[in-house]
């Protein structure tokens, strides 16, 4: 065993007692089952029930440990030997993320036994895929549930220093979990392709399981200070973009269609990369002593993820209005919105990202995500409804400039000089932060 | 061994370190001391890579922080001064986790552990659950696993606090060993007369800035340069005016019957010195070294900086 981490985390995970609890007690189960089948159905009871306790034992239970996989280490004040060690990232990460689950993995490849034995004796469809899809969202939920742990760990609230967000992660999981083990098999349009729905789930959950994984491990690294180039989050975009764009029923013209996704999933990962990293003036100071050094590599280590996306989307906005003319009306053509309000989106991202680095950059910037937050809100929805209510059109349409009885391309001015206002704002509270 | 070049650190509103440039000698004791908020510990967090400077560069043996954060953890120990441990976890476990993590072969580890273990009296205690010691012990398993890969260089943020004083003697002991054996610390502490006793090198800091970064004498090193204190046992008023006259000396108080004042010359000189009052008839009872202590030289270190801030 050459992983430190996860002998580590094995031995906190496994004690005699547990190691032969936790075969007993599923034992008993299946036995329990087995005895009280009175239909005949004994091999289809063990396999739903064995699905069950895979998702409660794996899923469930795995998320839980994967989560206090990084708040424990910060709780208990050992984070920081962990960050002085001499394993490299990727050591680290596989050694958290199989560690901190394996007692649930030694559960799960039981149930995975009899989900095998019993899926091919009750003649249950796609019984190996059903297998390897368990295990890629198993993975995907654990890994997805340390990066997120990670990234968050410099926030001051201490709801998000004892996993809160993972926690809502985890019970959002499981409020829209799709029950795919136990559907009916049903066909999948994907690209114009018709995928079985098993293999479907498989590839899909394959990808994001590897997704999730390369994403613990560059958090991983960032912990570890070795610095990273901003390529992945963009790149993500752009593979979310891909997927959830081969849904859309294209017909001849798929380009349109999918460069309105990639927009509205890279606006999506801005403002959720946005709330969620650190944005104090300090790092801002260090990336502009990096660009004054022309420390283009240092520039980049040092970037926050939602720049990346920003540019992502404003390049979208500006593919779509190139892009606008050769859309054939009716035919594979998203009526959500019309060209130049690509570019409108793209200008209110940039707008609301300079309202927050605002907050960010006051002298007392500790709640700065939540002013930012509130600010949003009455900008965005309360004072355009209240305009609405008082019969103000045109008010409302400088607040939220979307509406389809005006040109198009007057939302774009609308919105430019709001991302004008914010900009001077943002301008205006750094100059005041280097006169302090 | 650590060369740091204008190192600045800021917190949100408040700049923790501003400046700061300093060298610690390969294989040097380094008592870091100064009031609370005066940057110690971002110092050493900032040394150790646990944190990015502003601006600076930090090279520790010859490689530099920030680009070499990894190969610079294989050769450096940190004890934080809010350490955690597996509470779980045996003593025994505890010290080869922190050995494996730090890239030790496989086969070196129950060596280090026994070794490491003997280093910090806890070779008794090795099957015991690191929860269940009592702080003092904690510290020393804290220790054991900063030291644990021989580091050539070893930092410690409070690494005496809730030591009892016989720990804290033994721990004083274990620096005096670890540098023997080459090892270069640098220890900040609260308690500067237990630095005091291993300390080669004192570095003050305040308000982010250094007051002072310099070696300490060592009682038993041949002094060109000492303060001494002088005892009669009869007053003589012409004490003070037989002192001024002496060569070697420069005057600091005087009065008939004691005189303090820095004396330039070695051991043979002194003797010469004893023995020119005697012939001249003082009843000399007492000529002794007045050693600085680390507080007293950190106390005028700190006089001179607000001195020369007035």
């Amino acid at each position: 065993m050459n992983n430190p981490e996860f002998k580590r985390n094995l031995w906190l995970s496994f004690s005699r007692h547990r190691l032969i609890g936790m075969p007993s007690l599923l034992g008993l189960t299946f036995l329990a089952l087995t005895f009280t089948d009175q239909q005949g159905e004994v091999a289809g009871s063990l396999y739903n029930v064995s699905v069950w306790l895979f998702i409660f034992i794996v899923w469930l239970w795995g998320a839980r440990n994967a989560n206090a996989a990084i708040v424990d280490e910060l709780r208990d004040h050992t984070w920081d030997q962990q960050r002085m060690s001499a394993l490299d990232p990727w050591t680290m990460t596989w050694g958290k993320l199989f560690g901190s689950t394996s007692f649930n993995w030694y559960g799960g490849l039981m149930c995975l036994a009899v989900i095998a034995v019993s899926g091919f004796g009750a003649d249950k469809p796609d019984v190996i895929p059903t297998l390897l899809t368990l295990c890629a969202v198993g993975v995907l939920l654990h890994a997805a549930l340390i990066a997120l742990n990670l990234h968050t760990s410099r926030f001051e609230s201490r709801i998000i220093q004892r996993g809160g967000l993972g926690w809502l992660m985890i019970i959002l999981v499981f409020i829209f979990m799709p029950a795919f083990a136990i559907q009916p098999a049903q066909s999948v349009t994907w690209w114009g392709m018709e995928i079985g729905h098993a293999i479907f789930w498989l590839g899909s959950s394959l990808l994001f399981a590897a997704c999730a994984i390369f994403a613990a491990w560059r958090v991983v690294c960032n912990a570890l200070q070795v610095r990273t180039l901003p390529w992945a989050w963009p790149a993500f975009a752009c593979i979310l973009a891909f997927y959830l764009g081969g849904f859309v029923p294209g017909g001849d013209s798929v380009l349109q269609p999918l460069l309105v996704i990639g927009l509205l999933v890279s606006v999506t990962l801005s403002y959720v990369a946005m709330f969620t990293e650190p944005n104090t003036l300090l790092r801002w100071r260090k990336l502009r002593l990096l660009q004054e050094r022309q420390d283009s590599r240092g520039w980049l280590g040092h970037l926050p993820l939602w720049p990346t996306t920003l540019a992502l989307s404003f390049l979208f906005a500006f593919l779509i209005l190139l892009t606008a003319h050769n859309v054939q009306p009716g035919i594979g053509r998203m009526a959500l919105i019309e060209a130049p309000h690509a570019l409108t989106i793209a200008l209110m991202l940039l707008r609301d990202a300079c309202i927050l680095l605002f907050f960010a950059f006051a002298p007392n910037a500790k709640r700065a995500a939540g002013a930012a937050i509130l600010y949003l809100v009455v900008l965005n929805l309360l004072l355009p409804f209240l305009a609405g209510v008082a019969g103000l059109d045109l008010v409302r349409y400088f607040f939220l400039p979307f509406e389809g009885e005006y040109d198009p391309w007057s939302s774009v001015l609308v919105m430019t000089i709001h991302t004008g206002i914010a900009i001077w704002l943002v301008n205006w509270r750094l100059r005041k932060s280097e006169q302090l | 061994m650590i060369e740091i070049t204008n190192l600045t650190f800021d917190y949100p509103g408040h700049r923790a370190l501003n400046d700061v440039t300093l060298t610690v000698a390969n294989g040097s004791v380094t008592a870091l001391v100064g009031p609370n908020g005066a940057g110690k510990t971002t110092l050493m967090r900032c040394i150790a890579g646990l944190e990015t400077p502003l601006t600076g560069t930090i090279t520790v043996a010859d490689m530099d922080v920030s680009d070499r954060t990894r190969d610079v953890h294989r050769v450096m120990g940190y004890l934080s001064d809010f350490f955690g441990l597996y509470q779980d976890l045996t003593v025994a476990r505890c010290l080869e986790y922190a050995a494996a993590a730090q890239g030790l072969p496989e086969a070196d580890i129950p060596a280090a552990i026994e070794r490491t273990a003997r280093q910090l009296n806890l070779s008794d205690r090795l099957q015991q659950t690191s929860g269940s010691l009592s702080r003092g012990l904690r510290q020393r398993i804290a220790i054991g696993q900063a030291i644990i890969h021989q580091p050539k260089v070893l930092l410690l943020d409070e690494p005496a606090s809730g030591l009892d004083p016989e720990a804290r003697a033994s721990l004083a002991e274990l620096f005096r060993q670890l540098q023997a054996d080459g090892m270069t610390l640098l220890v900040s502490s609260h308690i500067l007369s237990e630095l005091d006793e291993y300390s080669t090198h004192m570095l003050a800091l305040r308000d982010g800035r250094i007051l002072e970064n310099r070696e300490i004498k060592l009682a038993h090193q041949s002094d060109v340069h000492r303060c001494l204190h002088l005892e009669l046992a009869q007053p003589d008023e012409l004490l003070p005016q037989w002192l001024q006259a002496y060569a070697q000396v420069t005057l600091k108080t005087a009065t008939a019957n004691h005189a303090e004042f820095d004396f330039h010359g070695d051991m043979h000189a002194q003797a010469l010195l004893l023995k020119s009052l005697i012939h001249e008839g003082f009843s000399v009872s007492s000529l002794a070294e007045q050693k600085e202590n680390l507080q007293q030289s950190y106390l005028r270190s700190v006089a001179a900086h607000l001195e020369a801030q007035q």
